[in-house]
């Protein structure tokens, strides 16, 4: 089976049904994305396949064979931070950092899909996600703030 | 005080917008074995076999630990403040919770660990069990601990009293003075805390005989303190790395990884980790407790309270843990942020067959807060009054004294009541508006609150 990660190709040794979360994260040490529930239910696990956000503890890796799998990684490093990241930081939308990476990916996916959208929209997109810490008006905030810096 | 009032840039920010902090279970480990636990299916029973021998030759397994390898299984939480120790870090011979862990496996793969949980013989002989608070005091309850049913040692080891009193003025006068008696009973429910960040921990043996402890602990030196109890080794063999904590509230008090996997690195000679599932993150680690709490005030036709009788049972589940501590935080607020000058208070610490119950914020003060304040709303609407009035009226100004007889020198309740009303856009009349928090004074000094002033002028000790 084979995933190109973040634009780097991979043969896996993993099994067809093995979540292509424990593949990110075991396999190819990419730790981004987190195990918070391994259920579908807190959309921490969530990465880009092909461009669309999906929660990786649910997705078998022979369901998404030979995928462009986008991960936070992908998307900007500290040196060189996506609009959305630079948000998340300068508006605290980040407690604890957890929930972090699949709130930040999701984003990345809806302001592709509809680069101004509405604060309902943001609601709809991100309704999946659970964060504990910081609330959810300062991340909906960050995510009007990236998409009013990308207008 | 640089950062009062400034923008100030996170310290940890730039990891987490990158994905690149390190939680606890993002540490890669060459050669880690997974923990997974066994726990008891039933709310109370007797353990009547553990054969752990069929684990073993399951294929992939390393090790599994029972009671029987735990150099000091009973530990308690709070030893330091005179709370005996009760509860085992794995089963004996009972188990009181349903989750409650009796032994852990190690194995290569999570699959293997998972298999070698299932191989183990256990066999259990079935107890009632005691799930209601209510029922705890009746001849024929269950027996939910070995200590009886409520915790008996608020004066230290094997010493009573057996709950938190408070016995402040003359209750039978004020309830005799009062205009109405406004009764309420309020049971603030278990609340679980819910990190994103599930409990993980991973130990390391090190070559020269210590264990690196990757935890998510909330209170490092608290859990690294379990970890040496329970092994009976000094804190220097321990190197905690710690401080990443992926959310807690509370609920990463708990230190039962940190001991369990410490105890499987030293009998494999290998690193081990131990991730919770959010099922067992769920039902089997500690919530915010359940409360069951009886008021009944004695109160004017124009909203003074003379005299309240309270009745707390808090729901400690099945061990002690630092349910005796909430209970007495919890006694420190029964008349909330108000002068009452007569009360009758007693606070049990109840024993069920509950998942035991623990630290979430606040824990122990939030459910009394909630509590009054509906208290205070029923208090307004019973007597047909406004309910910031009331609150106003009886709010603790500069020189009142709490329950246990603390003078407070700076209470913040009126000027907060008022905020609150702006806030919430209510007009409070003139005498309200300006009401000040100075010290108490004509109409707002009747009577019954003359004798409860204490002294502003004595040294703290
Ligand atoms: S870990 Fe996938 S949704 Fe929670
Ligand atoms: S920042 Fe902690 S869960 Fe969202």
């Amino acid at each position: 089976m084979k995933l190109n990660v973040n634009g780097v190709e991979h043969a896996l040794e993993s099994g067809a049904l093995t979540p292509l979360l424990h593949v990110l994260r075991e396999e190819l040490g990419v730790t981004s994305p987190k195990a918070g529930c391994q259920s579908g239910g807190c959309g921490a696990c969530t990465v880009l396949v092909d461009g669309e956000p999906r929660r990786s503890c649910l997705t078998p890796l022979g369901a998404v064979d030979g995928a462009e799998v986008t991960t936070i990684e992908g998307i900007g490093d500290a040196h060189d931070l996506h609009p959305v990241q630079e948000a998340f930081h300068t508006l605290h939308a980040a407690q604890c950092g957890f929930c972090t990476p699949g709130m930040i990916v999701a984003t990345v996916a809806l302001l592709k899909r509809l680069p101004q959208p509405g604060r309902r929209e943001i609601e709809r997109a991100l309704s999946g996600h659970i964060c504990r810490c910081t609330g959810y008006v300062k991340i909906v905030e960050a995510v009007e703030a990236a998409a009013g810096g990308s207008r | 005080m640089r950062a009062v009032g400034a923008r100030v840039e996170k310290v940890d920010g730039i990891g987490h917008v990158t994905g690149q902090t390190t939680f606890v279970d993002d540490w890669r480990i060459p050669g880690m074995l997974w923990a997974k636990v066994l726990r008891s299916p039933h709310d109370h029973a007797a353990i009547t076999k553990l054969d752990v021998a069929p684990a073993l030759a399951v294929p992939g397994v390393r090790a599994v630990i029972t009671h029987e390898d735990v150099p000091k299984n009973v530990l308690g939480h709070l030893e330091g403040l005179g709370v005996p120790a009760d509860e085992p870090l794995l089963a004996e011979s009972d188990v009181r919770w349903k989750g409650q862990p009796i032994a852990v496996v190690a194995a290569d793969s999570e699959e293997a660990a998972l298999a070698g949980v299932a191989a183990i013989g256990v066999s259990f002989e079935e107890r009632p069990a005691l799930l209601d608070v209510r029922l705890a005091f009746e001849a024929d309850a269950p027996k939910a601990h070995h200590w009886g049913n409520w915790f008996p040692h608020f004066g230290g080891p094997d010493t009573p009293p057996d709950h938190r009193k408070i016995r402040k003025g003359d209750i039978d006068a004020a309830f005799e003075q009062a205009d109405a008696i406004v009764q309420g009973v309020y049971r603030p429910n278990a609340i679980e805390q819910m990190p994103v960040e599930p409990q993980v921990c991973a130990c390391v043996p090190e070559s020269n005989g210590r264990l690196t402890i990757h935890s998510c602990t909330q209170g490092v030196y608290f859990t690294m303190g379990i970890v040496a109890g329970h092994l009976g080794v000094p804190l220097n063999r321990l190197k905690f790395i710690a401080g990443t904590v992926g959310g807690g509230f509370g609920g990463k008090v708990e230190s039962w990884t940190e001991p369990v996997v410490a105890l499987l690195a030293l009998k494999t000679g290998k690193p081990v980790k131990l991730r919770f599932t959010r099922e067992e993150e769920f039902l089997c680690t500690s919530t915010r407790a359940p409360w069951h709490i009886e008021i009944a005030d004695a109160v004017t036709s124009d909203g003074w309270i003379l005299g309240r009788k309270m009745l707390t049972l808090h729901d400690a589940g099945a061990y002690a843990r630092f349910s005796p501590y909430g209970v007495t935080k919890h006694s420190f607020h029964i008349a909330g942020s108000y002068a009452i000058p007569n009360i009758h208070f007693d606070g049990y610490v109840v024993f069920t067959n509950r998942t035991p119950t623990s630290a979430m914020r606040g824990f122990g003060v939030t459910s009394v807060s909630w509590t009054i304040e509906t208290q205070m709303s029923r208090i307004a609407s019973v007597l047909g009054l406004d309910p910031y009035e009331v609150r106003l009226r009886n709010a603790s100004r500069i020189g009142d004294t709490t329950p246990n007889w603390v003078t407070l020198h700076d209470p913040s309740s009126v000027p907060v009541i008022q905020a609150a009303a702006e806030a919430a856009g209510v007009e409070l009349t003139a005498d309200y508006r300006t009401m000040t928090r100075d010290p108490r004074s004509g109409d707002l000094l009747p009577e019954w609150l003359e004798g409860q002033l204490g002294d502003l002028d004595a040294k703290e000790s």
